[in-house]
């Protein structure tokens, strides 16, 4: 499903984290999709149980994924989701750090905006 | 359920343990670290029931386990120093083991000898230390156990077989909740399989945590101001700092919300902010208070 890497700083579980939001993001993983349990992802990546079912619970607080006891762990649909007020904030910084190097890379700021319209045109389904 | 309270341990006038405690939780994977000398071996083999604890108490599954048949039947370990009955092959031991431990498993263990690909004629003796290992591996994990020991148990296998080993220990924790009490000096490794931590230093246990919890306590960071504060890091604890130019590097043992917040108050140029790996904890925790050893880390 996706690769670890035991080299980077990142803890096993936050790479759990953002491999499965990743994943869920693309499309990859659609909604209303069932996740491998804990026992077999805790097997094909060779990860500690407690690990796995610790990156669960936080996917499932941030609204990414639902549980139903009995059936397994299935991705949520997106209207679904919360709107983390703390992640929008982080996610936007992140977005102005980059735009602010791009301008200082000296890309003129028709082609930034013309690449965030872009970017938005992609994926404008999900809107 | 492995709990360990208070114990003390003496060696001819040396103190070995000093009322030191360790607690594993059902079905985690625990992983015991420290210094050369810093009582590992001694802690372990006091959980197996092999020392006797001179003060204090460990109790696995609320009974003490020094001399106790039933516990020992359930509990698998690997000490770092193997032991085989001199004449015997993969296969006769493995026949001893089965007259030892009740649950223990044919299937499994003809599955493991396939897929390690020993030589189950062989005499013991003759395997490579490597192999040696794998054949106690081999022997151990088909008794089944609910509580599996492991002293240095990758020391001197290649990078296959490591892989191997984990995925047979990680499916047991996943399948039956197996326990796993497990030391090493590799902690990129321990960082990868284990939950918990404990770090052992003379004797005395100085850290016991949730792993991620440990990790998500300490920070390095990499700071730079255009024009600085007084004291920019303020109401921060700072175990390290160190200047190179402009850039000030920090370890701070804060939350990261904290470190954040209190660093952007002063508008940095630069901010990185890295989580230490096990390693650098282990490292600073150990070694921090040396001069000499702290010009080797940071």
């Amino acid at each position: 499903m996706f690769q670890l890497d035991l080299k980077s700083r990142a803890s096993i579980y936050e790479q759990i984290v953002d491999n499965i939001k990743e994943l869920i993001i693309a499309d990859v993983l659609s909604a209303e999709e069932k996740l491998p349990s804990v026992r077999e992802l805790s097997k094909t990546l060779t990860v500690n149980p407690n690990t796995i079912q610790k990156a669960y619970r936080e996917l499932e607080y941030q609204g990414f994924i639902y549980t139903v006891s009995g059936l397994g762990t299935f991705v949520s649909a997106a209207a679904d989701k919360e709107v983390d007020a703390k992640r929008v904030g982080e996610v936007t910084e992140e977005l102005k750090r980059s735009i602010r190097e791009l301008r200082f890379l000296g890309l003129p700021q028709e082609q930034v905006s013309m690449l965030l319209k872009d970017l938005l045109e992609e994926r404008g389904d999900l809107g | 359920m492995i709990k360990v309270q208070n114990v003390d341990k003496t060696f001819d006038g040396f103190q070995a343990l000093h009322n030191l405690d360790l607690n594993v939780k059902k079905g985690s994977i625990y992983g015991l670290v420290g210094t050369n000398g810093a009582g590992k071996t001694t802690l372990i083999k006091h959980v197996t029931g092999i020392l006797k604890q001179d003060e204090g108490s460990i109790f696995i599954e609320d009974a003490p386990v020094y001399e106790n048949l039933e516990i020992k039947q359930r509990m698998g370990y690997i000490p770092d120093d193997l032991y085989f009955f001199a004449s015997y092959n993969l296969k006769e031991s493995a026949g001893f083991y089965k007259s030892i431990y009740p649950r223990w498993s044919s299937e499994r263990y003809a599955q493991m000898v396939k897929q390690f690909e020993l030589d189950e004629k062989r005499k013991l003796s003759r395997f490579s230390k490597g192999m040696q290992k794998q054949a106690a591996f081999i022997l151990t994990m088909s008794s089944m156990p609910d509580y599996l020991i492991l002293d240095e148990p990758i020391d001197g296998l290649d990078p296959i077989i490591r892989k191997l080993v984990w995925k047979y220990v990680v499916e047991d924790v996943a399948e039956r909740e197996m326990t796993v009490l497990v030391s090493s000096h590799n902690l990129r490794e321990m960082e990868g399989i284990c939950d918990s931590i404990g770090i052992l230093n003379k004797g005395k246990m100085m850290i016991e945590r949730d792993l991620d919890e440990l990790k998500s306590d300490i920070h390095k960071i990499q700071v730079a101001f255009r024009d600085p504060k007084e004291d920019p890091y303020a109401g921060l604890n700072v175990l390290h700092r160190e200047s190179r130019g402009t850039v000030d590097l920090l370890i701070i043992r804060n939350r990261k919300e904290l470190v954040e917040k209190i660093i952007s108050e002063s508008n940095p140029v630069v901010f990185d902010l890295l989580p230490l790996s096990l390693e650098e904890i282990f490292i600073y925790e150990l070694g921090g208070g040396d001069s000499e050893i702290e010009g080797i880390i940071f």
